[in-house]
């Protein structure tokens, strides 16, 4: 827009790929544009539906700008530039939170194996002691050990979960 | 030794599997890993290339002259398909040349930088401007990614080997140590159960480790590898400590 194109084609270069949901997005948006229905009424439904608070602000700036003619590539560098700021908050912020977790992980996957282990051969190391105290079963005991196996996994995935969650997106 | 070896994959049809499969797999996870290389190597020299360009025309050469320069001076991929592209670019148009450049790095970041070349060409831009405020832009941007990339890849290693190898080879020793099976104790059950966790959990260590770096897509291809790998340090590590 900086080099003196429109809005409408701005959005016709974002349409043509590269930019993700974005690309999809515009794509819709020029699709229906062109069966007739109003650029604002396009952007607005659009709106709606994202989920992004950036990218609300950045549709509100384009149809702000039609209704109001406004500043747009001035409004738009400034938000560009904000959100590259947040975008590199949250590279930094995730690197950080993301730093145990190797030790975290194997904290719980050497902790759980070992206790369930002892567990699994208790009732043959203590086969004598029968007489003195009750011993568990062993099938009961080998559920246990396979249950708390099986949960520690889950364990695990739950804690890997936060890579996922927590991705800058970058 | 290697036959005995074979003698207990037999055993255990789960393990002759996964180290088929992930044999086989290998096939999907190189491709992936050189494409990356190649992608991010060209990514990398963006912003010097956009920076080279900017001096160019300011110095008042137009925007075919400038690449001709920047294609001259680099010796990298980089260089060569900007010098391919202006040789394709005298048997058809430069914008026709430039979508080709574009295709053939098959990086997103330089196909939106040449689009904006395009729209800029097109309406008369200034287009020093935008190269140079292009190659801030992206350098900052691949500083971001690169160090993502540097400060997460040694801890996602670190989880591929501390779950993957160290964690069933001390269990294996712990086991081994202490209810070895010449004393007696039945612990096939016990070593069955922990030959399938350690599978599990490498899985799982492999998966949030590429998630980790943005590419777990990629990594699924060496997941069977590594289950196989984590199963057999538990079970052959077993075997040589009792």
């Amino acid at each position: 827009m900086g080099s003196g194109i429109g809005l409408e084609g701005a959005i016709t270069s974002i349409s043509r790929g590269g930019y993700g949901c974005i690309s999809s997005d515009f794509q819709k948006v020029m699709v229906n544009t062109r069966k007739g229905k109003g650029l604002v009424e396009e952007l607005r439904r659009v709106q709606k539906r994202a989920k992004s608070d950036a990218y609300k602000r950045l549709l509100n700036t384009m149809i702000e700008n039609i209704i109001s003619n406004t500043d747009i590539v001035k409004t738009l560098k400034n938000q560009g530039g904000r959100e590259e700021e947040k975008r590199t908050e949250k590279v930094e912020k995730y690197i950080e939170e993301l730093s145990g977790l190797p030790e975290t992980l194997l904290s719980i996957g050497m902790i759980s194996p070992i206790i369930l282990a002892i567990l699994a051969i208790t009732p043959q190391m203590m086969a004598g002691a029968g007489d003195i105290m009750p011993l568990p079963d062993a099938d009961a005991v080998g559920s246990i050990v396979n249950g708390g196996l099986f949960f520690t996994v889950v364990m695990m995935a739950m804690i890997g979960l936060k890579a996922h969650t927590k991705d800058p997106g970058l | 030794m290697i036959f005995y070896f074979f003698e207990v994959l037999n055993d255990h049809p789960l393990m002759l599997l996964l180290l088929n499969v992930g044999l086989a797999g290998l096939g999907g996870a190189l491709p992936p890993i050189i494409e990356r290389t190649r992608r991010r190597g060209l990514e990398n020299s963006l912003p010097e290339v956009l920076e080279g360009l900017s001096d160019s025309i300011g110095a008042g050469q137009g925007l075919q002259q400038a690449i001709m320069k920047v294609s001259e001076s680099r010796s990298d991929l980089f260089g060569k398909l900007l010098r391919e592209t202006l040789d394709v670019s005298a048997v058809t148009s430069f914008d026709a040349a430039l979508a080709d450049f574009a295709m053939k790095t098959r990086s997103k970041q330089i196909q939106r930088v040449i689009n904006l070349l395009s729209t800029a060409e097109e309406n008369d831009a200034p287009i020093q401007e935008i190269l140079f405020r292009s190659s801030l832009e992206y350098e900052k941007l691949n500083d971001l990614v690169n160090k993502r990339e540097n400060d997460l890849m040694g801890q996602a290693i670190l989880i591929i080997l501390f779950i993957s190898v160290g964690l069933p080879a001390l269990i294996a020793f712990i086991v081994g140590l202490f209810a070895p099976e010449s004393s007696g104790y039945a612990v096939d059950e016990v070593n069955s159960a922990m030959v399938h966790f350690f599978g599990a959990a490498s899985g799982v260590a492999v998966l949030v480790s590429g998630r980790m770096l943005g590419r777990a897509k990629d990594y699924l291809w060496l997941i069977p590898l590594w289950m196989f790998a984590s199963m057999a340090v538990y079970k052959f590590g077993y075997i040589m400590i009792i």
